[in-house]
């Protein structure tokens, strides 16, 4: 039994905003009231719920390649030693994954969605998060390259696409389903791509990227999955590419969709050298469609690695930085490329970048519909956020730092014109309240009864960056884990996944399918439950 | 590559021999979603010093003058990209340039193309550059085509233990924990190196056979320092070493997880049930007893 007493709390889905109020909580769960227990004295301090990242890359075959194509970039990061709390690791941009838990839960974060998992290497995904402790996890899909779909959706038999997607989803011990470049990873196999969403997918006969989008979609809304699709749009860090996320959005056709790092869809220009902002029209389209959700993938200046399933991208960005590239092709459901690059402020394009990243948090009036993420690492490490909620919180500052860009980069972006500056409510809401809402996660994200009892307590600050870099304490599922700053004890995290509903004999038509184009057995093909750390199922009906 | 690839070239391996399952479940033999008529469908050329029994199986064999891998990766580079090659220069790798130029122009032409690279391009004159090399030229393909390359592994779940290392300490091979955090150089901390040098004092051996494939200095040295041997089988290192414990074999009688070379995991369901305990559970053991050990100390 614990007792947070007398602090500050920030609880929006409750409606509170800075009142002073205990938090009880016993039993791995936020409480009414508890007689006797731990108390700690809030005064002065404020209490969040635990953060929650609604689209990073923490584990998984992509970003275990990462890992291995940038070991000078490991040389000069933060090293973890190993103690009788921590094991050894290292953070940097591709942290390793005890680091990973420690860091995100030093930081006041005690959940994540790895958000992108193809199904063939999704038993390494789950030994990668099993290995992550203090947080708790889902992860995604990668449903819209997959062969099988995309068969389906061109022939027009939905019914037996919802089927396929539901099989795989729990095949997969996912929570959500992630699309990237709808039929353009596809495309990728022979060395194209798919930039027109009204265009068939070069392989197939009538099969556009606005049929796939669509045909996820309304999958995903009709299996009533709580997170809704996971999209990450065609045409990704193009310019000019404002057109294919506006056409994007109507394509929806209503349905629910998460709009995955809208900061790299919101482009202007014709080619590079005119590459410019287009955070307003965006931000208005996406004001007006209440189906939305999205996260910012912000870009802060650094070095990082870009990792992504969007193979022909980074393709591209390999010709581009003339680095080093990885690209894997996963049989025939989707793809991944990785490329290590270094934002620049000096860089136009770059500036433009880490410009609309904020603009789109300030312009979009709803903060419970917009989220705080960078893609890690593809926009810059998880634990630089601190950084963000800095620029959100204080014009100044950002004044001060839109000062140091290029002119040319200056005349660009509208970020000067913003003055709005995000409370601490607010706060509460981008990095906790609203990605829960958007994951569906009824019981994370607030401090009302019933709610998981992970909280995050900061000390006010006049420095931002450091007030949420160091929170004083953190508590993960009821545990005390973090103290005066340090990390006081490793716990481990659940594996959150749905079972959405589907006829059994969906596998039946599945099996000599894959049979013929895979290249292991099918028995071996889904993650069973027994290899699922900490697995938790919503069961979902129809 | 089941499913697309239409040029299948191994370079410095005998896949025939060394992976024999290779060809008839995931290379040439296939037929696949692109490639209906499999085999037919297919050209495999094979590049190696000799001709081995793989040789049989390819349509175009290229045979390389010993340790000039690398000038003829580097010079397939430059006729890729259309500039001047002196066919003088190319004469000393024992191909010509009508060879390079017609594998340029096959590498160029597939819809699919994949290069497999063995320990015969990996290992000999040039090591890390030649896969460099390899590397290169496949990512430079894709500016015609779509071109990969992957490295043909060996030793069994070798994969297994890169992919697990690099999730834990952020490095492949060569890491060294005396400090408490993992710090990675080959050639100074890796295995090899190590034990020539005669740096470690003791060594243990889990899944592997040192014994049978290294050096003789640094076999020497597990022979003269406590080697312990963890391993269904006796050995060659199992023989030199102070402690051999037996453990079940994966796959056979104990479960696990092998990784592909592609780096998928595949579960193992073993047939049979055995005496032995499986590698983990020794490993808890001597950890645990190693754990009791400081308390009493402390």
């Amino acid at each position: 039994m614990l007792r947070i007493k007398g602090g500050k709390v920030y609880d929006p889905k409750n409606g509170v905003d800075g009142v002073v109020r205990d938090v009880c909580i016993s039993g791995g769960k936020v409480v009414a009231d508890v007689d006797g227990g731990r108390v700690i004295d809030g005064t002065g301090l404020i209490v969040f719920p635990g953060g929650v990242d609604v689209h990073t890359h923490v584990a998984g075959a992509a970003l275990n390649f990462a890992r291995g194509l940038i070991p000078e970039q490991h040389r000069n990061a933060h090293p973890i030693v190993r103690d009788h709390i921590r094991r050894a690791g290292i953070v940097g941009a591709t942290p390793t994954t005890f680091a990973t838990g420690y860091v995100y839960a030093g930081m006041g974060w005690t959940t994540v969605n790895e958000a992108a998992v193809p199904v063939l290497s999704a038993k390494h995904t789950h030994e990668e998060l099993r290995d992550t402790p203090m947080v708790d996890k889902t992860c995604c899909v990668l449903m819209a390259n997959n062969e099988m779909m995309l068969d389906l959706l061109e022939a027009g038999d939905h019914e037996r696409a919802r089927q396929v997607l539901a099989w795989h989803v729990w095949a997969a011990k996912a929570y959500g389903v992630k699309c990237v470049n709808p039929g353009g990873v596809e495309a990728w196999k022979f060395g194209k791509d798919a930039k027109q969403l009204h265009e068939p997918v070069p392989g197939y006969k009538t099969l556009t990227p606005a049929d796939i989008v669509s045909g996820m979609a309304r999958a995903c809304d009709e299996l009533r999955l709580p997170h809704a699709v996971h999209l990450h749009c065609n045409n990704l860090g193009a310019p000019g590419n404002v057109s294919t996320t506006l056409d994007t959005m109507k394509a929806l056709e209503g349905h629910r969709a998460h709009l995955a790092h809208l900061q790299y869809h919101a482009y202007g220009g014709d080619d590079w050298a005119t590459f410019r902002s287009e955070s307003a029209k965006i931000a208005e389209a996406f004001n007006a469609n209440t189906n939305l959700t999205c996260d910012a993938g912000a870009v802060l200046f650094g070095t990082t690695v870009t990792i992504t399933a969007d193979g022909p991208w980074q393709h591209l960005l390999y010709q581009l930085t003339g680095k080093k590239w990885g690209n894997l092709d996963v049989e025939n459901e989707t793809g991944c490329g990785v490329v290590p690059y270094v934002y620049k402020e000096k860089n136009i394009v770059n500036a433009v970048q880490w410009a609309v990243g904020l603009e789109l948090m300030l312009l979009i009036d709803d903060p419970w519909r917009v989220s705080l993420t960078t893609d890690h690492p593809n926009g810059a490490p998880f634990w630089r956020y601190p950084e963000i909620l800095h620029l959100l919180m204080n014009a100044d500052f950002r004044k001060e730092q839109i000062a140091r860009l290029p002119e040319k980069a200056r005349s660009r972006i509208i970020l000067d014109q913003l003055t709005r500056e995000y409370t601490l409510g607010e706060i509460a809401i981008l990095c906790s309240a609203g990605p829960a809402r958007a994951l569906g996660l009824e019981h994370k994200g607030h401090l009302g009864v019933g709610a998981d009892a992970d909280v995050a307590v900061y000390h006010a600050e006049q420095d931002i960056t450091k007030m949420f870099s160091h929170p004083r304490y953190v508590i993960k599922g009821g545990e005390v884990v973090v103290e005066e700053g340090e990390l006081r004890q490793s716990v481990e995290g659940h594996a959150l996944a749905v079972k959405p509903s589907y006829d059994p004999q969906v596998e039946e038509f599945i099996r000599p399918l894959f049979q013929q184009y895979y290249t292991m057995s099918f028995e071996n093909y889904p993650v069973t439950p027994d290899r699922v750390h900490g697995l938790q199922v919503n069961e979902l009906s129809n | 590559m089941k499913n697309r690839a239409d040029l299948i070239i191994y370079w410095g391996g005998n896949p025939a021999e060394c992976h024999p399952r290779h060809f008839t479940k995931y290379t040439i033999m296939q037929k696949g979603r692109y490639i209906p008529n499999g085999r037919k469908g297919r050209t495999m050329v094979l590049v190696d010093i000799r001709e081995t029994p793989s040789a049989k199986a390819a349509d175009v064999f290229l045979q390389v003058r010993p340790g000039k891998d690398f000038e003829v990766l580097t010079a397939l580079r430059a006729v890729v990209k259309g500039q001047r090659v002196d066919a003088a220069s190319v004469a000393d790798t024992g191909l010509s340039l009508e060879q390079l130029t017609d594998l340029a122009n096959r590498m160029k032409a597939c819809r699919f193309g994949v290069l497999f690279f063995g320990m015969g391009l990996s290992m000999t004159r040039g090591k890390h550059m030649n896969s460099a090399a390899a590397l290169t030229l496949a990512a430079e393909l894709n500016a015609f085509t779509k071109f990969v390359a992957m490295p043909m592994r060996g030793h069994g779940n070798v994969t297994g233990a890169d992919v697990i290392m690099r999730y834990t300490t952020a490095y492949p091979f060569g890491v060294n924990l005396s400090r408490g955090y993992p710090r990675f150089n080959p050639g100074e901390f890796s295995t090899i190196d190590l034990l020539v040098r005669g740096d470690n004092d003791a060594t243990l051996v889990l899944g592997a056979d040192p014994g049978a494939t290294m050096p003789q200095p640094a076999i020497r040295h597990l022979a003269n320092t406590p080697t312990i041997v963890l391993d269904p089988k006796v050995t060659h290192t199992s023989r030199l070493a102070k402690v051999h414990i037996t453990t079940a074999a994966t796959g056979i009688t104990a479960p696990g997880t092998v990784y592909r070379m592609d780096e998928i995991p595949l579960p193992l369901r073993p047939p049979l049930t055995g005496p032995y305990p499986t590698d983990e559970e020794v490993m808890r053991r001597i950890r645990e007893a190693v754990q009791r050990k400081e308390q009493v100390a402390a």
